[in-house]
């Protein structure tokens, strides 16, 4: 009898609809799967494939009308790089969404303490949008966006459309300042104290740098949030997203099957451990 | 004939019960001699088993000898027939079409395999179980297992110390083992082993006879032992996440994932791009390890850039992490990684090494 293996792997072939530039290296892709995927959990990701490259697990930064999957992607590394030759029209393929999201339904009542360093704002956005779309579900919302430089932050086009979420905030920092720059600067972690949330009752979702994620759990135990009011989301080699290639263990846990998405609590143990 | 029951025969009846499951339309697969190594390879006959040739394994090194002997287990461990360094996993045409090869699945005889790489069987019965590679559960669908017992291991192995040998205790369809020259027991394992065994006509053991296979058992699980013990090791390895040996072993280790890919439980894998003429991309599923470069490599980054980092992640997966994913250490004791180890790294040093690291910290 002949059998079929592998099936978990295919990708779906998507379109490009729209592209939009966010940094120098950094764009937004609209990808239209032929075959609808599964509706993305705020936090989840995909594996974009590209024929005779390989795939790279993306985070999902939104999803459009009738499926469209929104994603942000930053040139990096060989996929990207040929993923950014690319343009309207053109096929990818994709599979997923995969890995647990945000904690959704624990914030609810809540206030909602977003942290986020660089291309992290990217899965942190559709909280962001899911707060705006449900306002009444949720407590008081502050955005903490930090990047190194002004012209490295992402979604600038949107930021008056959460500045204007009410009862919410956007505080905006970046590591090196230009002429053109008026705000904060600094590290992410200076803006934590000036958050006007209350943190005994508040979740804050983080998602950066690893090392921009260590200092915002200390500066978030600081403020007085326990850890199971942390989250953190991951990065690590998601090659398969459906735990089986064992690639992107952090202790006993496959990112992409138990996280990307982690309560602190649950990865507390290995956080500080030096490449565990 | 019952289950579990040692019934008496001789090599005769060996070669009797290859040729039943031969008869039965198996494709046996089973030790053989290639190039001065013991494989894991198809076998057209009974003579093509090495019987006679010992292996000699010891941190690094890898002889034959003939010399009336016995051998252990060979390079190869049922992985690589159950789980296949490489296997084309589908095809996606120009126009994005999947096509998927296709697989035939045939009934397929493990003949002699050691109780050590049932228990890895077992073990990947378990993750795959919990991970569903569909690959491995349709080819474990169709596997008979004839296992070997083992009353002499060799210098490497530890199958003692983590209860996978040198005995077989469930699993198998029959399992069998060579007292000496003129003497073989036989015991059924399963319902099928039961027939099998029962073509053959076979005598109920002796007494004498089990006492002999009672106490060859005992001498060879006193033989299979490492320095350390299960009691308590997750978390003595755990308690000593950043010990000083791990540094030292990598001073050593070369990185080149030798021990990933003869072990018979490592089931990490990378999944690569094969650009056709056609232009189509064949998605080919390779056999990966966490002690090579690129494991924990993304864009942009390294999660184990260090070596010994790369080593640390493989001791805890196996004897902590696997504990908490699929129920079971992710070792057995076969000992490959240390024969196969080209600069002789002795896992159980190590293990052993950490541990007293912790016991010492303790007494102080």
């Amino acid at each position: 009898m002949q059998e079929i293996v592998g099936s978990k792997l295919a990708p779906t072939p998507a379109e490009i609809l729209k592209i939009i530039t966010e940094t120098p290296d950094t764009k937004t892709f609209y990808f239209k799967p032929r075959a609808k995927l599964e509706d993305p959990k705020p936090g989840q990701f995909t594996e974009i494939y590209l024929p005779g490259v390989g795939e790279a697990p993306v985070s999902i930064s939104g999803v459009d009308y009738d499926g469209v999957i929104v994603q942000t992607v930053r040139s990096i590394g060989t996929l990207t790089e040929y993923l950014f030759k690319l343009g309207k029209g053109d096929l990818i393929g994709i599979r997923g969404p995969y890995g647990k999201g945000w904690p959704i339904e624990k914030l609810k009542g809540r206030d909602v303490l977003i942290v986020g360093g660089g291309i992290g704002l990217a899965p942190l956005r559709p909280v962001i949008k899911e707060i705006e779309k449900n306002r009444g579900d949720y407590g008081r919302l502050s955005i903490l966006y930090g990047a190194r430089t002004p012209n490295l932050l992402l979604y600038r086009y949107e930021f008056d459309e959460y500045r204007k979420i009410p009862n919410s905030e956007l505080l905006l920092t970046v590591d090196h300042a230009d002429e053109t720059w008026t705000g904060n600067v600094g590290v992410v972690t200076q803006l934590i104290p000036k958050a006007s949330v209350d943190p005994r009752n508040a979740i804050a979702l983080v998602c950066g740098p690893e090392i921009m994620m260590r200092f915002t759990v200390k500066a978030l135990e600081k403020q007085g949030f326990k850890e199971n009011q942390i989250y953190l989301s991951l990065e690590r080699r998601m090659k398969c997203g459906v735990g089986l290639c064992g690639h992107c263990q952090v202790g006993p846990y496959f990112v992409c099957r138990h996280g990307p998405v982690f309560p602190y609590w649950m990865i507390k143990k290995y956080f500080w451990v030096d490449q565990i | 004939m019952f289950l579990g029951s040692l019934y008496s025969g001789g090599v005769s009846e060996l070669e009797r019960l290859f040729q039943e499951i031969k008869n039965m339309n198996y494709r046996i697969i089973g030790p053989r001699l290639e190039d001065d190594v013991i494989r894991l390879g198809d076998l057209r006959s009974f003579d093509e088993i090495p019987y006679g040739i010992s292996d000699i394994q010891r941190p690094g090194y890898y002889r034959i000898r003939v010399d009336g002997g016995r051998f252990r287990n060979p390079l190869d461990s049922p992985k690589r027939l159950l789980y296949p360094p490489e296997l084309t996993i589908f095809r996606v045409t120009r126009d994005w079409k999947i096509e998927y090869p296709e697989y035939r699945f045939e009934k397929t005889a493990l003949f002699g395999v050691k109780p050590c790489d049932l228990a890895a069987i077992r073990i990947m019965d378990r993750v795959q179980g919990e991970l569903g590679d569909e690959y491995f559960l349709k080819m474990r669908e169709k596997l008979l297992l004839v296992v070997e017992n083992c009353v002499e291991p060799g210098e490497n192995c530890f199958c003692a110390t983590m209860g996978t040998g040198p005995v077989a205790s469930t699993g198998f369809d029959i399992a069998y083992t060579r007292l000496d020259d003129s003497t073989v027991l036989f015991q059924p394992g399963s319902d099928l082993g039961v027939i099998i065994l029962g073509e053959l006509n076979l005598e109920p053991a002796t007494p004498d006879q089990i006492d002999a296979f009672k106490e060859a058992i005992l001498k060879a699980s006193e033989k299979a032992r490492a320095g350390f013990r299960l009691e308590n090791l997750p978390d003595m390895l755990e308690l000593n996440l950043e010990s000083k040996v791990y540094q030292e072993i990598a001073e050593r280790c070369l990185g080149c994932a030798n021990c990933n890919m003869v072990c018979p439980t490592c089931f990490c894998f990378d999944v690569i791009d094969e650009p056709e003429l056609d232009g189509s991309s064949r998605r080919v599923r390779i056999w990966d390890g966490c002690h090579s470069y690129s494991y924990a490599q993304v864009a942009g980054g390294h999660f184990r850039k260090d070596l010994w980092a790369r080593y640390r992640h493989w001791v805890l997966h196996k004897f902590v992490y696997w504990l908490r994913q699929f129920g079971s250490f992710g070792c057995v004791g076969c000992g490959r990684c240390i024969t196969w180890c080209p600069a002789g790294i002795d896992l159980r040093e190590v293990i052993f090494k950490v541990v007293k690291e912790v016991e010492e910290r303790c007494r102080r």
